[in-house]
């Protein structure tokens, strides 16, 4: 046995650190070019918060003084909306459940009908809630009927999507069972598929009524009746001190809906 | 034994009876409301009446020819206000992203102490919890005025709500093998944060981020109705003339540039979650946990 520690090996170089990868330089530098055209073009300042917070304090003290009566002088809007949204909501996924099964390869067989709704469902995605009803205000004139209209064609669009997305993934076994014995294309949708995604289903539904309530600000104000009409009407006639009041009422009831629908949807899945 | 002939025999069928209840119990409500609803159902004909006439006026605007004189004009204005509407959309996101990531440290259980997460947590559900409209209305038109910028900073800080919850959910799920490695080298705690948090959460809240860069093209649209500029405002403006021509041009450039947003975006995010070679199966559900 020596005294004479051994030579320590020399401790490893420290590695050099890798050099950021070219693509992700690349990809940020892209980022903030868009950013900076992006907030240039529309004029982007903060400057206002600053200069104009004088201007807006008036409004925003009518605001801090809501007059709370006014959330029950308009209580026929507040059924309206609800019922908008029911209906709309039953409606859309029912129809939305269809489109599903036809939009997906598990259930449907037949390519051409695939391929044609799922570029059907991603059109009727593409064009925002706000369009939807300002068509069907043309159509039916304004009121609940066209917000009701337009939510439904709406719902359909997301329900097809998050449901038949749930569809692809759905376990082989239970079609090839029901395959083997027999059943034909609604026949395996209905008792080998819809069975396993019904939980996912009712969730989305459910999901799908929130997304409706929250959406009769829109829908009201773009003609399609319910509260947002109220809130139109109000704003425009500069009645802040009601609008503050709805606008209190609407995030309480939002948040109300949210919270049962996701202990609902805890349930479900 | 008789047993065994019970067994052979087609177990009874379950009970309906609770899935009878719950559809009658539904149709009633759903009936209730389609009476309270107060439409005037019998205006429903007027899509069969009306509908085809100005689909065909909308489509008669398409097929004209894009550079013949009024016709450019329309395509250009619709380009315009529609790339208004991506790039408030853009800022937005750029800033919600921006304000999101302390709120997703301070709302992270793994991190921050129970007060402080419980107290960010009300926060993000109060944010998440007010339509976008109403921040344009109450907090952003009356200082900004009219135009994009107000839509810009409601979509922001609407965004805030969202992606601070994916992101503090994203925190509270990292693998903590990294995170006692940094601590073992006698890491900071801000070091700790940023190389064994972040790092790893990163591609997730990137993809999150771009996920709701897509809702905010759609968002913003809505936001133009109330007067924060974009292709909302042209829309309602041509509409209120009943320039049907022009509406089918703008209908089909609102199509276009969602679905070119949306696909590129789509490709960003895959490419971010799936590394090089991105795994499809992965990332398919990443939309729908995003949105739920």
């Amino acid at each position: 046995m020596s005294t004479v520690a051994p030579a320590v090996p020399e401790a490893p170089a420290r590695p050099r650190k890798p050099a950021p990868s070219k693509g992700i330089i690349a990809a940020f530098v892209v980022a903030a070019i868009f950013t900076v055209w992006a907030a240039r073009s529309i004029e982007f300042t903060l400057m206002p918060l600053f200069t104009n917070l004088d201007n807006g304090w008036e409004i925003i003290h009518q605001f801090l003084n809501p007059s709370w009566g006014f959330i029950f002088r308009v209580w026929d809007a507040w059924v309206e909306t609800i019922a908008i949204a029911i209906i709309a909501s039953f409606v859309g996924v029912v129809l939305g459940l269809v489109f599903s099964f036809m939009a997906s390869t598990v259930t449907n067989r037949t390519r051409w009908s695939y391929r044609a709704t799922k570029v059907f469902l991603s059109v009727v995605r593409s064009l925002p809630d706000v369009a939807y009803v300002l068509i069907f205000v043309a159509l039916v004139s304004i009121g609940p009927l066209a917000g009701i209209l337009a939510l439904i064609v709406f719902n359909i669009g997301i329900a097809a999507k998050l449901t038949s997305e749930t569809i692809d993934a759905v376990d082989t076994g239970p079609l090839e069972a029901a395959d083997a014995s027999g059943a034909g294309t609604i026949a395996r949708a209905r008792w080998a598929v819809l069975p396993q995604i019904l939980p996912n289903y009712l969730s989305y539904c459910l999901y799908i009524f929130e997304l409706n309530i929250r959406a009769s600000v829109v829908i009201g104000i773009a003609g399609g009746g319910g509260i947002g009409q109220v809130i139109n009407v109000q704003f425009s006639r500069f009645a802040y001190e009601n609008v503050a009041a709805i606008t209190v009422a609407i995030f309480v009831v939002v948040f109300v809906i949210d919270q049962v629908s996701q202990q609902l949807r805890r349930r479900f899945v | 034994m008789s047993t065994r002939d019970e067994a052979a025999s087609r177990p009874r069928q379950p009970s309906k009876a609770r899935a009878t209840a719950t559809w009658i119990l539904l149709l009633i409500l759903v009936g209730g409301a389609a009476w309270l609803s107060d439409a005037r159902w019998g205006q429903i004909t007027g899509i069969f009446t009306d509908g085809g006439r100005y689909f065909r006026l909308m489509t008669e605007g398409l097929l004209q020819n894009p550079f013949s004189d009024p016709w450019a004009g329309y395509w250009t204005r619709a380009f315009d206000a529609m790339i208004e509407s991506v790039h408030m959309a853009w800022v937005g996101t750029v800033l919600g992203a921006v304000l999101s990531i302390p709120f997703g440290f301070l709302a992270a259980r793994n991190i921050s102490g129970a007060v402080t997460v419980q107290l960010t947590r009300g926060v993000l559900n109060l944010i998440r919890a007010v339509p976008e409209l109403v921040f344009v209305i109450v907090l952003m038109l009356p200082i900004f005025g009219f135009g994009p910028v107000a839509g810009a900073l409601a979509l922001g800080v609407g965004a805030i709500g969202t992606l601070g919850k994916l992101t503090a959910e994203a925190l509270e799920g990292v693998d903590p093998g990294p995170v006692e490695a940094a601590k073992a080298s006698g890491s900071g705690r801000l070091a700790v944060l940023r190389w064994a948090y972040w790092t790893q959460v990163l591609p997730e809240v990137m993809a999150f981020w771009l996920y709701r860069f897509e809702i905010n093209v759609r968002a913003s649209a809505v936001l133009g109705i109330i007067g924060a500029g974009g292709i909302g405002q042209l829309l309602s403006q041509l509409f209120s003339k009943r320039a049907w021509d022009q509406i089918g041009i703008t209908l089909l450039v609102i199509i276009i540039v969602t679905v070119i947003v949306d696909m590129v975006s789509g490709a960003i995010r895959h490419r971010i979650i799936g590394g090089g070679k991105a795994k499809k199966d992965r990332v398919r559900d990443d939309a729908v946990e995003v949105g739920l």
